[in-house]
């Protein structure tokens, strides 16, 4: 009888279980699991919407690799990485170590507000308002260089600063996600360890760079993993800035695969350019699970 | 001794004023830009370009905003659009999450693990990789265009499921054992015990998929293009295009309303967004 029961119970359990899991199977299934095959296969082919797929092979990944436009859009994705993830993290840091301090609950809010609110609200919206900032003629950064006696600075009009423009307004929206993280981190730093090293006349400099630096180590890599992968995918800032001019020298990979697939129709290509996100957002995630094997203090 | 101790107390003190009023310039710098979208928005269009730029409303005059209203731009079709998308996408993820977060907690069943597992994977595709296939499959189910294609699509996250599986792991499992023993079966048991442990969790979940949805600009740029599907983020293009000879102030009449939920909800909520949004970061 016991026995009858304990079975009866093992197979409800198993009947809730497929029935509680489904609808998101079901979804993530038909939503990521199947897309990302197709992606795969489309990008081995030469895709026509009305006369269907020819098979290529690796044409369009060698299209990829060889064309000069592919590769500089490549490279600009790569460099604009490098500048959005290092200003972004080396800020957040700044930010961090200077707000880990005792004050008042209301400058606290303050503070959070001002560095954190760029954080959500989308990209979209504010990158308009930085359009207006950046222009030359109309523009309020100009007009304040102007007041300074500086003359009108090209910032997205020029090819030679409309990278460091977009990293501008990146730093400013994203640093603050990783000031908060960072803040948590030096939170955990042991309070005793600190004060003894002050005791012995460890100047700032020392206390931090021997201690507080190894200590939030893992969670610093984090940022930059985390960082790394969300500016591989810009898309929302660089479109509604520069739309990836002038000429090619802000487009990004993202960029690229959208003009690709609705403004060519090349979709079998576009495919093969996500394809290439994919494997660069992968090699970062590998880096991250064996980084942070040697990265984390035991 | 003691003076000089006092002394070096006295200069950390001092230090620290510096450092945070170094802080608050730059906090009011951060905020320059809603300050400025915020005071536009009120600034007589004709004036829209007057230099210096103001960052405090000369007036609280609504007559930008009603020229938003009135424009050729649905915009009350598009706020609608967003709030829909937004609430539906939220309300969907929370229902199909805690449910398979229930099951991957609590449940034992064959293939559980592995399935859990390829879910997890679904973290790292990034949204370029799997949007060809969508607009393909949407062209022909007749969901391009459509705010419901947006929602369909938003319906489960990976990283819902993964969130409220941990939280549910690290509450007790005690009383749901207990009424295990009652008779009680694993639906009520969801209802009754799993649920009500969840729900700080689900508070944090619903404010990233909000903001998340609400922010939402690759995949609506991609599978909407006509002015009446559209929602607030890939609409603002427009609204720049439509109005920006000489308008300004009236583009961001149209912004200070887009942005105005999830302002309300950062200022009502700021630690639980906070915290919602830093965890979303630190997932693995």
């Amino acid at each position: 009888m016991a026995k009858r029961r304990l079975s009866d119970l093992r197979k409800a359990q198993m009947q809730a279980g497929y029935v509680f899991v489904l609808p998101s199977v079901v979804l993530y299934a038909a939503f990521v699991l199947a897309p990302v095959a197709i992606t795969l296969i489309l990008s081995f082919t030469y895709y026509d919407i009305s006369f269907g797929a020819d098979w290529v092979g690796f044409e369009n990944y060698v299209r990829f690799l060889t064309e000069p436009r592919s590769l500089e859009i490549f490279w600009n994705t790569l460099r604009f990485a490098f500048l959005a993830v290092s200003f972004n993290v080396a800020v957040g840091l700044i930010l961090a170590l200077a707000l880990n301090r005792a004050m008042p609950k209301f400058l606290l809010y303050f503070f959070r507000l001002a560095f954190f609110l760029p954080v959500i609200i989308s990209a979209a919206f504010v990158a308009v308002v930085w359009s207006y900032f950046y222009s030359v003629d109309f523009g309020v950064i100009n007009y304040y260089l102007a007041q300074l006696g500086i003359g009108q600075v090209p910032w997205l009009s020029s090819s030679k600063f409309a990278m460091t423009s977009i990293v501008i307004m990146d730093v400013w929206k994203n640093t603050g996600f990783f000031m908060i993280i960072l803040i948590a981190a030096l939170q955990g730093v042991p309070r005793p360890i600190m004060d003894a090293a002050s005791m012995d006349g460890a100047s700032a400099w020392r206390r931090f760079s021997r201690i507080t630096l190894p200590f939030i180590s893992p969670v610093l890599f984090f940022c930059i993993v985390f960082a790394s992968i969300g500016a591989l995918q810009v898309f929302e800032s660089i479109m509604i800035l520069t739309g990836g001019g002038p000429g090619d020298s802000t487009r990004s990979l993202s960029i690229y695969l959208v003009d690709e697939a609705f403004g060519s129709f090349e979709l079998g290509y576009a495919a093969a350019v996500s394809v290439i996100m994919m494997i660069l957002v992968l090699i970062i995630t590998i880096i991250q699970i064996i980084g942070s094997r040697r990265w984390v203090r035991e | 001794m003691q003076t000089r101790s006092m002394q070096t107390r006295e200069a950390k003190k001092w230090v620290d004023r510096a450092i945070i009023a170094v802080l608050l310039l730059m906090g009011i710098l951060m905020l320059m830009p809603f300050f400025w979208l915020f005071s536009m928005s009120f600034r007589p269009a004709a004036e829209a370009y007057k230099m210096p730029p103001s960052f405090f409303p000369p007036s609280f005059d609504l007559s930008n905003y009603q020229t938003v209203l009135a424009s050729s731009v649905p915009f009350l079709k598009i706020y609608w659009n967003s709030l829909y998308v937004a609430v539906l996408v939220t309300i969907g993820q929370l229902v199909t999450c805690t449910l398979a977060a229930f099951a991957y907690a609590r449940l034992r069943f064959p293939g559980r693990d592995s399935l859990f597992f390829v879910m997890l994977i679904g973290l790292m595709f990034p949204a370029q990789v799997t949007i060809l296939p969508i607009y393909l499959g949407y062209a022909k189910l007749g969901l391009l265009n459509n705010p419901l294609g947006l929602v369909l699509m938003g319906l489960t996250s990976s990283f819902g499921v993964f969130m409220l599986r941990q939280f549910l792991r690290s509450q007790p499992k005690e009383l749901e054992e207990a009424a295990l023993m009652d008779g009680a079966g694993y639906f009520k048991i969801f209802w009754r015990i799993s649920l009500p442990q969840l729900m700080p969790a689900l508070g944090a979940l619903a404010i990233i998929t909000f903001t998340g949805a609400w922010n939402a600009y690759f995949q609506p740029r991609a599978l909407i293009t006509s002015q009446d599907a559209m929602t607030l983020p890939i609409a603002m293009d427009l609204l720049r295009g439509y109005m920006s000879q000489g308008n300004l102030s009236v583009v961001m009449a149209a912004m200070s309303m887009a942005i105005l939920p999830v302002v309300l909800l950062f200022l009502v909520a700021q630690k639980m967004v906070i915290e919602g949004v830093t965890f979303s970061g630190i997932r693995a």
